[in-house]
């Protein structure tokens, strides 16, 4: 088993264990060797959509509407935070971050190079 | 539009129009081209030869949403070299309606001790009388605000200083009214509120009454500008109501900051506070929410504003304590001094809004203070005591006073965040490199507004470079920089650049804007060289001032000691900061 320090900010605060909690949670949760990003999302019962900014020992994983990071490997002891959908970081407070591999080149590849605040140009139109 | 300028050493004063080479000039763009052309370079901040240059932006007055910042300029006695704050409130917006483009204040009186206000009204062109106003001085701001809106009437808007600018600290704001009337909109940064009480004046209050508004010389154009510019307002996750500025303020940064392994924590010496969480914006909407029993949004800082981020936070009998916890303010005096009590960090920024007190730089410098053993980190009595040593002006109170980089002198400590002169604030540049560049290179000194992302197409500028790689980060700042100094001329606050980023419409709504008051016809090209050109001139005044590239470095520690969690260190190298300036 690997144990994860799992941090959920805001509205997702309640999938740490009290369901009324809005400010934070700190579960700490035992998955199986093997274990990647998603099953620790089916373990919290949390829809991945509902997720927005996301990090993996403190390294850039997601962001709303790009989510490369769904397949990536869990280790013991690995710290990972999810944030609601109303947080915000604007690309001049992290340009030139650390990121998750997977994140760097989803950014790079991106037409923008990853400037803008949500990648899902349909849910932000919808606002 | 007018040109007022007000002579402090003999209490007269000048209604001129505009002239021409400012024609096309306003906000940060003016008062940077005032001080540039005006203000010797090599005077002494605080005596007679600076000038405080007051300048609302092109759009401010006007119906434009989120416009109604108002830029102030002059020689910082933070920094030594030119400075441009601005707030949003009321106070800009009634400048611009009374058609006055700039308001200069020079020369200084030769009585000491002795202070005076300007009563400005609208008499078919602006009229200035003066008033006696020592009886106001060394006073909190909170007992001095209600006096004045009973003296000159309920439709005045106010701008003044606190007593701690009286006593010429480096750290000392310029404080406008928010909308209920309250001290609290601060042009912060680099010691304005030092240069106007040098001048004797303490009060600049404005009565639009019988103003005729702001010129509009295209006004269909500008109506469809302004339609684009609401509509990205309103549709924006992160600017629309009840979106996250609306609902959990500037301080909704905290914990991704934290996590991200950037918030500064006792004075820079990691990148990760344990108290993060209870300090956050998220904490702040539910204590709120639980002390006064439903949920509360954020309101405007100043009229016309959509995006409406500022909050009020209470104590636990529902008590107002302070507005407004912002994000900077919060992590100043919060994980920046290892505070996780936010009753007491509301209290702290309530206290700085009562003395006249930058809540950034107060925030450093307790922390500097703490590293040398003042007060232990966390303290959050001892720190509140501390700034009340500013506010009454004992001799440790003006050490603190005088900035992050003297008190770090006066305590023999080397780890002191400050370029320039001024303190950083609350993005961590050994782990956000991009920001670094901007702290580095901006003529401001340490700055977070220096460097807005504000379009797609400024990616255009880096040619083929790796956007990750020093060079491509410099290129980036470089652009950043640039488009920053144009809406700091706009009148818009910064955080429209959240939606005009994301939704196209609105960054050309924010061009049709300005070409629709103006009648000009500037394109995003033209947007980019009017800030370039702001740049150069400020660039221009500072090396006159003896503050030239060599100035345009991270201090020491940064390059040596690595941060934890991530355990990085400052590494863009020199060439990359030089050529921001040499390239531009």
């Amino acid at each position: 088993m690997i144990h994860i320090d799992t941090w959920l900010y805001g509205e997702l605060a309640r999938y740490g264990g009290d369901k009324n909690e809005r400010v934070f949670a700190n579960p700490q949760v035992e998955l199986p060797d093997g274990s990647c990003l998603a099953d620790l999302l089916k373990a919290l019962g949390m829809d991945t959509n509902e997720r927005g900014i996301t990090f993996i020992n403190g390294n850039l994983s997601a962001m709303p509407g790009l989510q490369p990071d769904l397949n990536h490997p869990l280790k013991d002891g690995d710290r990972v935070a999810f944030f609601h959908l109303r947080s915000m970081w604007p690309f001049q407070y992290r340009h030139g971050v650390t990121m998750i591999p997977e994140m760097q080149q989803a950014m790079l590849q991106s037409e923008d190079l990853g400037l803008h605040h949500a990648y899902d140009a349909e849910e932000e139109g919808q606002g | 539009m007018y040109l007022v300028r007000v002579n402090m050493t003999d209490r007269t004063y000048q209604v001129t129009d505009i002239p021409e080479a400012y024609r096309h000039l306003a906000g940060r763009g003016f008062t940077s081209s005032v001080v540039a052309a005006e203000v010797p370079p090599l005077c002494h901040p605080l005596g007679p030869n600076n000038k405080l240059v007051f300048a609302p932006g092109f759009v401010t007055g006007t119906s434009a949403p989120t416009s109604a910042r108002c830029s102030v300029g002059g020689k910082s006695p933070l920094t030594g070299g030119i400075k441009e704050a601005n707030a949003g409130s009321s106070w800009a917006a009634d400048l611009a309606v009374m058609q006055i483009g700039g308001l200069i204040i020079e020369g200084k009186p030769s009585k000491k001790d002795e202070y005076w206000g300007i009563h400005i009204t609208w008499d078919g062109k602006p009229k200035v009388e003066f008033f006696d106003a020592t009886q106001y001085t060394g006073k909190q701001l909170s007992q001095v605000f209600p006096a004045i809106y009973e003296k000159f009437g309920e439709r005045i808007s106010v701008c003044s200083v606190g007593a701690v600018a009286e006593l010429g600290y480096s750290n000392a704001g310029v404080v406008f009214n928010d909308q209920e009337k309250r001290p609290t909109r601060y042009a912060g940064r680099g010691g304005l509120g030092s240069v106007m009480a040098s001048k004797g004046l303490k009060f600049v209050v404005l009565d639009r009454a019988g103003a005729p508004g702001v010129e509009i010389a295209d006004k269909a154009l500008f109506e469809e500008g302004r339609k684009k510019m609401i509509d990205a307002l309103r549709s924006h996750a992160i600017t629309k109501p009840k979106g996250g500025l609306n609902t959990y303020g500037t301080a909704v940064l905290i914990n991704i900051m934290n996590e991200a392994g950037g918030l500064p924590t006792r004075n820079f010496s990691s990148g990760r506070f344990e108290g993060a969480p209870k300090i956050a914006g998220e904490a702040i909407f539910e204590t709120v929410k639980t002390r006064k029993g439903k949920e509360i949004y954020n309101h405007a800082c100043s009229p016309g504003c959509i995006i409406q981020c500022s909050n009020t936070y209470y104590d636990e009998n529902g008590e107002e304590i302070a507005s407004c916890v912002e994000y900077e303010s919060d992590w100043a005096l919060g994980a920046n001094c290892g505070i996780d009590n936010l009753d007491d960090v509301a209290r702290m920024v309530k206290l700085c809004n009562e003395y006249g007190l930058d809540t950034i730089e107060t925030g450093t410098t307790i922390a500097v203070a703490m590293e040398a053993g003042v007060i232990p980190f966390g303290d959050s009595k001892g720190a509140i005591n501390l700034i009340h040593e500013m506010g009454k002006g004992t001799p440790l109170g003006r050490i603190l006073g005088a900035g992050t980089a003297t008190t770090g002198r006066v305590y023999g400590v080397t780890r002191v965040p400050v370029v320039k002169g001024q303190s950083m604030p609350a993005y961590e540049p050994r782990a956000v490199k991009g920001i670094g560049i901007t702290y580095a290179t901006t003529t401001m000194g340490a700055d977070h507004t220096a460097g807005y992302t504000i379009a797609p197409e400024i990616l255009g500028v880096m040619g083929k470079q790796d956007p990750l790689s020093p060079e491509g980060k410099a290129a980036l700042s470089r652009a950043f920089q640039a488009t920053t100094a144009f809406i700091d001329s706009t009148g818009h606050c910064l955080f429209i650049a959240f939606a005009i980023l994301d939704i196209a419409s609105g960054y050309q709504g924010m061009i049709d804007e300005v070409n629709g008051v103006l009648g000009t016809h500037w394109t995003a090209d033209d947007v980019l060289k009017h800030g370039a050109q702001i740049l150069k001139t400020e660039r221009k005044f500072n090396e006159a001032a003896g503050i030239g590239k060599e100035a345009d470095r991270m201090p020491e520690f940064m390059k040596t000691e690595p941060l934890p969690p991530h355990n990085q260190v400052f590494d863009v190298p020199d060439e990359a900061l030089d050529s921001v300036f040499s390239e531009l």
